[in-house]
């Protein structure tokens, strides 16, 4: 039942986004693109702190400390 | 009917750009440090490294002392409206004043609960709770920059509204055009994603700080890392949505782009030079000392390579038959007021297109009512309105300047900062690092000058070719602008002194280890210095 609710609630939250997309995207093309490019501004910001992890992980398995 | 004392228009005008460019000292870090708040508490949910909580908490630390002075600053704007601006409230309110009940009701609201919870409910909530939280104040704080914005662009392209000769007021008419404005959605972007710009040098700025000083170095690299990714990209967002504001000036605002470019006569597409430096004279409407780049301006502007772009002097003669339809519309409207007889009803909405242009005419015409023009003097007044209805060119001309050399400097720096922080070669640049710290202020400025090529670019209007500046400010005394001129200029400065201090001693002291973290391991550090 949990299982099914959480489909159901999944789905929900797919259709709101793609009425968001298409009612906004057509409307107001700017405001979605905010909307994309500063999700994905903060994953590149994200991404750039867990590279940094990664590189100093592999940095102290090669022994260059 | 007498015309507000000019010097009380230019006092007000004057009081009203100190507040902004105060306040807007404020407004860019709050907007760009959220979201870069929420990028590193969703790097500590996803890796449970303490390090990135100890970011968090520290630049969140920051923005705090930011946001109360920007809160403090923001608020006798919203009032400014009313009482030095009151003309132009009574015919502008409705549609002005919608999007900012919606600001203070919604997004402020939204952003001063959530601020608390982000603040003091770390040891109350769950980390996806707090990080959710975190991202509602983001979003808060960038929804009240909207609605402030929208407002912005209806004065600069009024859609969704209409005047009404009954009320003699602009009429909201549509909800869905005011919020999709065009203007409103680019400079919203142009606008937040600049804030983005000015946290992320803010971030850097320290972090070179640190790394200079050998402090904090694994923290100072982390978060340098950080926002060297996040200010790149949002560089080259800022410059998109630049472009296209350009361009929808190039279609709405004919004026504020020819000024904007120095443009006194018609652009010979597709030669026509972008003129990187030049002294515009506005008395002689001329330039007197140009350098341009040949075969820039025609694409950069219209998006194509034989569209023309229309000089100064020619929007000039071509606002003559707008002036004259104007005196038409705003006399049939003066006797419809009296009479309330259809045919002048009927007069005027067949010129109503041109109303502000014959309310721009009321400074020139005898005891400034175009109702007294006699027909041998309507030429006169039309000769002498046509001026009018430039701005500033070289206030113009040189802010919009500065804020591109700007911009294209940040792009600069963003690039070679990623480029060095990918490559861990940040400490053996330490003039770099340098350059990074103190260019922590020139985003703010950046931002400061694309306002006043805004705003200054608009004028001679409040609401653009419909209500004129010099008939939209209160009918107050000139002593007591002074006063009130004086006394926000004192509180404003010392906002900013408190601002300035805070920041510098909470910098200075460093972030505070708020629990044990692996990065205590110097093995970490050899990335930094690597």
């Amino acid at each position: 039942m949990i299982t099914l609710l959480r489909f159901a609630g999944l789905g929900l939250a797919l259709v709101v986004a793609l009425l968001f997309a298409v009612f906004v995207g057509d409307q107001g093309p700017w405001y979605f693109a905010w909307v994309v490019g500063t999700v994905m501004i903060i994953l590149v910001a994200a991404a750039g702190g867990v590279l940094f992890d990664a590189q100093a992980e592999e940095a102290v398995s090669k022994g260059e400390f | 009917m007498d015309l507000i004392n000019p010097t009380v228009v230019d006092l007000s005008r004057f009081q009203f750009a100190l507040t902004a460019l105060y306040h807007f000292m404020f407004v860019p870090l709050t907007l760009g440090l959220t979201f870069m708040l929420a990028a590193m508490e969703t790097v500590y949910v996803v890796t449970g490294k303490q390090v990135y909580k100890d970011m968090t908490l520290f630049w969140g630390k920051l923005f705090g002392i930011n946001f109360a002075l920007g809160v403090a600053t923001g608020l006798t704007m919203e009032f400014e409206f009313g009482t030095n601006w009151s003309m132009y409230s009574r015919f502008f309110g409705d549609m002005f004043g919608t999007p900012l009940a919606i600001e203070g009701l919604m997004a402020f609201f939204m952003e001063s609960t959530f601020i608390g919870l982000m603040f003091f409910g770390w040891d109350r909530l769950s980390k996806p709770g707090h990080l959710a939280v975190t991202y509602l104040v983001a979003l808060g704080s960038n929804l009240s920059a909207l609605w402030i914005l929208v407002a912005n662009a209806s004065m600069n392209m009024p859609n969704g509204a209409h005047f009404d000769p009954e009320t003699l007021r602009m009429t909201f008419d549509s909800f869905v055009g005011v919020v999709f404005n065009p203007d409103a959605q680019a400079k919203f972007v142009h606008t937040s994603v600049a804030g983005y710009v000015a946290a992320s040098l803010f971030v850097m700025g320290i972090s070179a700080f640190y790394l200079l000083r050998k402090q904090h170095r694994d923290f100072a690299a982390r978060s340098f890392r950080m926002a060297a990714l996040f200010g790149i990209f949002s560089t080259v967002a800022v410059i998109t949505l630049g472009d296209v504001l350009g361009r929808l000036d190039y279609e709405h605002q004919p004026t504020k782009i020819a000024a904007m470019e120095g443009l006194w006569h018609t652009s010979k597409p597709p030669y026509e030079p972008w003129i990187i430096a030049a002294l515009p004279n506005d008395a002689k409407q001329e330039s007197s000392f140009e350098i341009g780049v040949p075969f820039v301006l025609t694409p950069l502007i219209t998006h194509s390579f034989s569209m023309p772009i229309t000089g100064m002097i020619e929007l000039e003669d071509a606002a003559a038959p707008r002036i004259a339809s104007g005196i038409t519309a705003v006399s049939a409207l003066r006797r419809y007021e009296e009479n309330h007889q259809a045919a002048d009803l009927e007069e005027f909405r067949a010129h109503q297109d041109d109303m502000g242009y014959g309310l721009l005419a009321s400074r020139h015409a005898p005891g400034q009512d175009v109702t007294a023009i006699a027909p041998e003097q309507l030429q006169s007044v039309i000769e002498q309105t046509k001026p009018d209805i430039l701005p500033n060119v070289f206030v113009t001309f040189w802010s919009f300047r500065l804020m591109v050399f700007l911009g294209v400097f940040f792009f600069v720096l963003f690039a070679m900062a990623s480029y060095l922080s990918l490559k861990n070669q940040l400490e053996r640049n330490p003039l770099f690092l340098k350059l990074c710290m103190w260019s922590i202020p020139l985003p703010v400025l950046a931002t400061e000058f694309g306002w006043i090529t805004a705003e200054a670019g608009r004028q001679p209007w409040t609401v653009f070719d419909r209500l004129p500046t010099f008939m939209s400010a209160s009918t107050h005394s000139v002593s007591y602008m002074l006063f009130s001129l004086a006394g926000f200029t004192v509180l404003y400065s010392i906002f900013i002194a408190v601002e300035l201090y805070l920041m510098f001693k909470f910098a200075r002291l460093g972030p505070e280890a708020h629990g044990p973290h692996e990065d205590a391991d110097p093995a970490h550090l050899s990335v930094v210095a690597h």
